[in-house]
């Protein structure tokens, strides 16, 4: 899989799917997009870096770790932070349902703050649901990566 | 944008959402805690004892109590009807709710018991509460499109459960499973997509309300009757009628016994309460010429609503059902074999008044059907439940569950004895006890249907029930002690959790009357459309279109 072409092409695209995957989170709440999809494209990226670079890649080359080959998949560090990813995402994506109770207002009542005269952006909407959207987008994340890896290790 | 309804929660709405709250900040929990296994067990029975709160103040403060509302609604995010999602709690929920709760800590205290090594089992208790999320979800929302995802977060569970141990078996019976439920809900979709095409709505009161005026809203109810068959069929999965019964020995042996317990007295159920909901509060408004004729027989199915080709294609799943689970229950030689067909037959037991009620013109047998079919589930959950806790104790004790291995049990253990044989007699239907009063009130209902058929079918059915009953029995209570059997230590937690259920069972016997008052309001919540509609009051779409975006 890694020839030259495949290692060039990756380079580019990697940072751009990144790119795109954020501005789909945050336009979610009133355009097409959101946690799920941009949480399936983020994903995606890190796929074409397993299909690269290999699997003990981004722990050896990105967060120079030394990975021991052998290790059995499901107990690697990475797969547990994973793990540890799908967990905070479903506490947020919960806790931000629950905090509407606080003000006596429905479970999941959402609302927007917005702001003029933003530098560049000049009029910038903050939906309440973004909260919720970086639950589901780390559920998604952390869900999808660790089947990729797991099984990807058999 | 539609404004926001300003108005303040009551306590009532509160409580329609409380019990699904309490159950996914618990599976959350579990999973947080996954690295210290006595937190986690702590939070999980704290979350279980708030859960059985939770719906006891539903049964009390919404149906039962003397100036109770007897419906509560709660629209999530404040999005009114039918625009966003509406919970709803009335009698009928309430009432499935109770049964799932009682069977579901029985279940828990059991997997408390038979799960040593918590930390390798990190997963077993989100699942576990993601599985009761599913099934409470199922059981309180108002909206098809709702009840759909409810299905899948109770599915996706099951399905882990199902391969849970990972011997080859466990995979294989995991595979068909997830592959005729991934059918099935490709099926519901397309069941659920063709009613919003049709109808141009998914919340079940808007629906009701459409569907009983089409003229009013432009709509031509024609394919409904269709689309409200590929929906039936989807429940039919769900409840293990036949044809579609094929999963259940596979699933239900692989599982374990204490999840068996639970997809046995909860998951079917919810097939069951689909059928009743959607049938009878959504469905039963439209009026409809069907007319059907049964090719080779010369049958024409006729009627003036959807209702009467369902009941039809009830009575044959159901009759099929109750024929095949009893006579496949009878040749198993193990334990959940013959409790797993037994299943079967049983749902047909309860499908039977369902379909009755859907077929009859008459207000009164309509509404005994319900109340029969509902009373038997109750039953069905306590006694099924209870005997596949017993395989789980059982094969604790001995190893085994293989009828050919075990022999004279009743003397090893008496109240494990006891404990089964309660629930074996209530299976079949002997009084005091909870089985009596369901079979009593199905017979009941036919009898007055004056349909000899069904009353025959039925009399087999419980013969059938007998013979497996006495058999199972015989074989693994009575004679001679088998080598496994002389060694077995019961533990003495589990049996507690099967006496408590026993006592159960026989006390919804002895104390029927409040039983029967709370099926009755559940009978007669689940018929009376209107009060549904009311209760949700869904804002008319016409109306916001002409007037800009007002909100009533």
């Amino acid at each position: 899989m890694t020839t030259v072409i495949m290692r060039t092409t990756a380079r580019a695209v990697v940072p751009i799917i990144f790119v795109v995957a954020a501005s789909l989170f945050v336009e979610g709440h009133n355009l097409p997009g959101g946690g799920f999809i941009a949480g399936v494209l983020t994903t995606t990226a890190f796929a074409i870096i397993y299909l690269t670079f290999g699997l003990d890649f981004l722990e050896r080359a990105v967060l120079g770790r030394d990975v021991d080959p052998g290790k059995e998949p499901a107990r690697d560090r990475i797969v547990v932070a994973y793990h540890r990813l799908f967990a905070f995402g479903l506490t947020v994506a919960v806790g931000s349902g629950l905090v509407p109770l606080l003000f006596g207002r429905p479970f999941l009542t959402q609302t927007f703050v917005e702001f003029e005269g933003v530098p560049i952006y000049h009029h910038l909407e903050v939906a309440s649901a973004l909260a919720f959207d970086l639950g589901v987008y780390c559920v998604v994340v952390g869900g999808l990566l660790t089947i990729l890896s797991v099984v990807g290790a058999e | 944008m539609i404004p926001m309804a300003a108005v303040p929660i009551g306590t009532d709405a509160q409580l329609v959402i409380a019990p699904m709250l309490i159950v996914l900040a618990t599976a959350v929990a579990t999973l947080l805690l996954g690295q210290r296994p006595r937190a986690r067990a702590a939070v999980s029975v704290a979350g279980a004892v708030a859960y059985a709160i939770a719906v006891a103040a539903i049964d009390w403060y919404i149906v039962l109590a003397p100036d109770a509302p007897g419906i509560a609604t709660y629209q999530v995010g404040d999005w009114p009807a039918p625009f966003g999602i509406t919970l709803v709690a009335d009698g009928l929920s309430a009432f499935l709710l109770t049964m799932v709760a009682t069977i579901g800590i029985a279940s828990f205290v059991f997997s408390m018991r038979v799960l040593p090594e918590l930390d390798r089992r990190s997963y077993y208790f989100p699942l576990f509460h993601f599985l009761m999320l599913g099934v409470t979800g199922a059981f309180l929302t108002g909206d098809l499109f709702n009840l759909f995802v409810w299905f899948e977060v109770m599915l996706m569970a099951s399905y882990i459960f199902v391969a849970y141990d990972g011997g080859p078996q466990h995979t294989r019976a995991a595979f068909w499973y997830v592959a005729l439920n991934l059918l099935a809900s490709a099926v519901f979709l397309l069941g659920v997509g063709g009613i919003y095409a049709t109808t141009g709505t998914l919340n079940m009161a808007d629906l009701a309300q459409r569907l009983a005026e089409p003229a009013a809203y432009g709509i031509d109810p024609g394919p409904v009757v269709g689309l409200l068959a590929l929906l039936l069929s989807v429940f039919a999965i769900k409840a293990g009628l036949v044809p579609f019964q094929f999963w259940i020995p596979t699933a239900y042996r692989a599982a374990p016994p204490q999840v068996t317990a639970l997809l046995a007295g909860a998951t079917k159920k919810v097939g069951i309460y689909a059928i009743i909901r959607l049938s009878f509060t959504v469905f039963a408004g439209a009026q409809l010429g069907v007319a059907l004729e049964i090719p080779g027989v010369g049958v024409v199915v006729s009627g003036d609503s959807p209702l009467a080709f369902m009941g039809a294609a009830l009575f044959v799943m159901a009759a099929a059902s109750i024929l095949v689970g009893g006579l496949g229950a009878v040749g198993r030689d193990s334990l959940e074999g013959v409790f797993a067909y037994s299943s079967i037959g049983q749902v047909g037991f309860i499908a039977i008044p369902v379909a009755i009620a859907a077929t009859t013109a008459s207000p009164d047998l309509r509404h005994l059907g319900i109340l029969a079919a509902l009373i038997y589930a109750l039953n069905h959950t306590l006694a099924k439940g209870l005997l596949f806790l017993s395989v789980g104790a059982v094969r604790t004790a001995t190893g085994t569950s293989r009828l050919a291995d075990l022999g004279g049990l009743a003397r090893r253990s008496p109240p494990l004895a006891i404990a089964f044989f309660v629930a074996a007699l209530s299976l079949v239907g002997i009084p005091p006890l909870s089985g009596f009063f369901g079979k009593f009130l199905v017979f009941d209902a036919a009898a007055r249907a004056e349909t000899v058929p069904v009353l025959v079918l039925l009399l087999v059915g419980s013969l059938l029930t007998i013979a497996y009953a006495t058999r199972t029995w015989n074989r693994s209570f009575w004679g001679v002690q088998s080598p496994a059997v002389e060694d077995a230590t019961p533990d003495s937690v589990q049996v507690a959790v099967l006496l408590g259920l026993a006592a159960a069972i026989l006390a919804v016997g002895v104390g029927f009357e409040p039983v029967y008052r709370f099926a009755d309001a559940a009978a007669t919540a689940a018929l009376d459309s209107e009060a549904y509609v009311d209760a949700v009051s869904p804002t008319d779409i016409e109306s916001l279109d002409s007037s800009g975006g007002g909100h009533s």
